[in-house]
């Protein structure tokens, strides 16, 4: 087939740009789930779309592509662009732009067979006008009552149409916020196509783009949740390279804003228990039954939450948390550090043990998700200590291998 | 469906290149213009001849189009959802006093169906009414490129005055805080929940010769071992910088990040975090600080040590 910069299935071009944003070290021959020339199509149409961050670098293997944005530069997230590719055909926009002048005014409601006739009065001015039918117009009209565009009224035994009332925009400052900032903000980027070009005052620190190219999969998630159903869901097991169907009830959208991740809290039929799923891994979404039981489950997620760092879900509620507890030395001038524990910590306790120490503690499911926290914390560190061995373990192992690393040498003293 | 070309980079070029059509006949130079603005690096080369060559029959030959006004499309039922959502927000309130969005539609989300779990819990005061208002004044300013005069209040370094010209807020979802950046004799930052008072400065900013100095931005380099899933980690954790990451061997690879050099500290923690599986290895001046933070841990664990041996 002939490439064409458009797209009718958002899957194939999104494994792409994943691969180009946050890896960008593969060659083109190391893309072998596909075939070469799915990747030159699939490149060039990324290129075309994200232009402006494209970067190459040649290597032996040959030419790497990849993304490189600087998300606190670009005041959008340049991967909307991907959703707003979406091919049609020679008679849909035709269609759509003609239905909408007819239907110009709300208070016009029209029969598909008088919006037919009036379409062909359109066209008779082309060469070769296009004639589109009672039943393609009716099709066309049924999507867009789907979509809330369309206003579909039975009156007898005839059915009118009409354009569904506007509702004002909300100004271009919160469109400029809330796109980048509110989950599924590509819906706030399409409401700022809506608007006049304007210089935006926001900038963004700390901003994590890739869960837009996942929110198809958590716009369904959020539309299970208030119908509280159950779902079915294809979920890609990637260092499997496998796919999986699993059922759950939606619960929650758990969200990290230091690590870039976004995770679907949910229960598990088949496992009895709550358990959370990337949502960069959920490629599908199917809505199914009403669950019955899902405020029972959101409360038990809510008794949960205290003890959770991450998003590492024990077996059961009633699982007994690990205690954790560090404390860390500062100077007489170093007293944010205590306002560091405070204002960092997600659950537990910390206190002053000294005039210039303070102690954190905590129960948790998984003490081994503190971790990495932990860490940030070096050259302050005084006591360690955990429940959990393995992770008192894994903190001291670390440690000296870093030491070692940093040609400190071993855990020993010198 | 977001997926949908309603909401295309197409639809949206033609919308526009339909209400200046309906304004007077186009010119192909000016459909050129538009399509080229609205739409994508190569959409000039299917959007021109499908509408010159009627296979989108909505402009004429002579540039006129058979439409009688200008296009527009409703709200989506999704996008109505969507706004409503974010009327529930507590950030609102920043921007607007009155309730927007249609009233008959759900939201898209609720507060309760997300959970943000690692922001930082000293986020601004976003229900304070001269929080509300020193944002509203800064927006204003910012819009109208209108000198501000502003002090604030720091527990470093006391109260502080700025004569400055903003440009822009930065926000920061980790650390749920506002930043105002303006110049004045120099790029400057102030902290929104810091400022004491905030006015429309009456006077004239007398700026130095030339472009206000930026800092240079600062490069570090990581080399990786790919356990526990560390590549993957390390690359989505700084995927909000501009960086590049190369294969050395199986499980080595290279990781370049280019940052501010203001957020040293927050970079050199961030790097720690990852333990033994991230390694600095430039520039000489980045890595000393690694060792000096694990030198000093080292030394603490001796101590600690010793205190069990007693």
């Amino acid at each position: 087939m002939a490439y064409y910069e458009l797209i009718k299935n958002f899957d194939r071009v999104r494994d792409y740009m994943r691969e180009f944003y946050l890896y960008g070290f593969k060659s083109r021959s190391e893309y072998t789930q596909r075939s070469a020339r799915s990747y030159d199509d699939e490149r060039r149409r990324v290129e075309s779309w994200l232009g402006d961050y494209m970067r190459f670098r040649q290597t032996r293997e040959g030419k790497n592509v990849f993304l490189s944005i600087d998300s606190r530069v670009s005041r959008h997230n340049p991967l909307y662009a991907a959703w707003k590719t979406k091919s049609f055909t020679d008679g849909d926009i035709t269609l759509h732009f003609i239905l909408f002048d007819i239907l110009h005014d709300p208070d016009t409601a029209m029969t598909a067979g008088e919006i037919s006739g009036e379409t062909d009065a359109y066209l008779a001015g082309f060469p070769e006008p296009k004639m589109f039918d009672e039943s393609t117009i009716r099709k066309k009209l049924k999507e867009y009552a789907d979509e809330g565009i369309i206003l579909r009224e039975r009156r007898g035994k005839s059915i009118y149409y009409r354009r569904a009332a506007d509702c004002p925009n909300a100004g271009s400052e919160i469109l400029d916020f809330f796109s980048e900032t509110a989950p599924c903000g590509v819906i706030g980027s399409f409401l700022l196509d809506k608007t006049e070009p304007h210089d935006d005052p926001f900038a963004f620190k700390h901003h994590y783009i890739t869960d837009a190219m996942y929110s198809e999969a958590v716009c369904a998630l959020f539309g299970a949740m208030e119908e509280k159903r159950t779902v079915t869901m294809r979920v890609i097991q990637r260092r499997k390279e496998r796919m999986t169907e699993r059922e759950a009830v939606p619960l929650r959208i758990r969200i990290s804003v230091q690590s870039g991740r976004q995770y679907l809290l949910a229960y598990v039929p088949r496992l009895g228990r709550i358990s959370a799923f990337r949502t960069d891994n959920i490629l599908s979404v199917k809505p199914g039954e009403v669950c019955g039981q899902f405020e029972e489950h959101r409360r038990t997620l809510e008794r949960m939450l205290p003890h959770l760092w991450g998003i590492s879900m024990p077996e059961s509620a009633d699982q007994p948390p690990e205690h954790i507890e560090f404390t860390v030395a500062y100077g007489e001038k170093e007293r944010h550090i205590h306002s560091r524990l405070e204002r960092e910590k997600r659950c537990g306790t910390v206190e002053r043990t000294g005039a210039g120490s303070s102690r954190f503690s905590a129960d948790v499911y998984d003490t081994a998700e503190m971790l990495p926290w932990i860490r940030t914390f070096i050259c302050r560190i005084t006591r360690f200590e955990c429940s959990n061995a393995e992770t008192e373990a894994r903190f001291r192992d670390d440690l000296r291998a870093m030491y070692r690393a940093y040609g400190l040498e071993g855990g020993e003293d010198e | 469906m977001i997926f949908s070309e309603l909401y295309s980079a197409y639809y949206n070029a033609v919308a526009r290149i339909l209400r200046e059509a309906c304004a007077h006949p186009l010119s192909k130079a000016e459909l050129r213009k538009i399509a080229a603005r609205e739409a994508f690096g190569e959409s000039l080369l299917n959007i021109e001849p499908a509408i010159l060559d009627g296979r989108w029959q909505l402009l004429n030959a002579d540039g006129t189009t058979p439409l009688r006004h200008a296009p527009t499309m409703p709200m989506t039922l999704l996008q109505k959802r969507w706004l409503k959502a974010v009327s529930l927000d507590p950030r609102i309130r920043l921007f607007a006093d009155t309730d927007f969005g249609d009233p008959d539609v759900e939201p898209l989300f609720r507060p309760e169906d997300i959970d943000v779990f690692d922001r930082y819990s000293d986020g601004d005061p976003y229900g304070d009414e001269n929080y509300i208002r020193n944002f509203r004044l800064i927006l204003e300013a910012i819009r109208e490129r209108a000198p501000l005069e502003i002090e604030s209040v720091s527990p470093k370094r006391g109260t502080n005055r700025y004569i400055l010209t903003p440009e822009y807020l930065e926000y920061s979802e980790k650390d749920d805080k506002f930043r105002l950046a303006g110049y004045g004799f120099r790029q400057q930052f102030v902290n929104l929940a810091r400022i004491t008072r905030c006015e429309r400065y009456k006077g004239k900013i007398r700026y130095p010769d030339g472009v206000p100095g930026i800092p240079e931005k600062k490069t570090v380099e990581l080399e990786l071992t790919d356990e526990r899933n560390a590549l993957e980690r390390a690359l989505m954790h700084f995927a909000h910088f501009e960086k590049e990451a190369e294969r050395l061997d199986g499980r080595r690879y290279r990781i370049s990040v280019t940052y501010n050099p203001e957020d040293e500290t927050e970079m050199l923690i961030r790097i720690l975090a990852f333990g033994p599986l991230v390694r600095v290895t430039a520039p000489a001046d980045f890595t000393e600080l690694v060792r000096e933070r694990l030198a000093r841990q080292k030394k603490l664990e001796s101590i600690e040590n010793g205190k069990s041996a007693d």
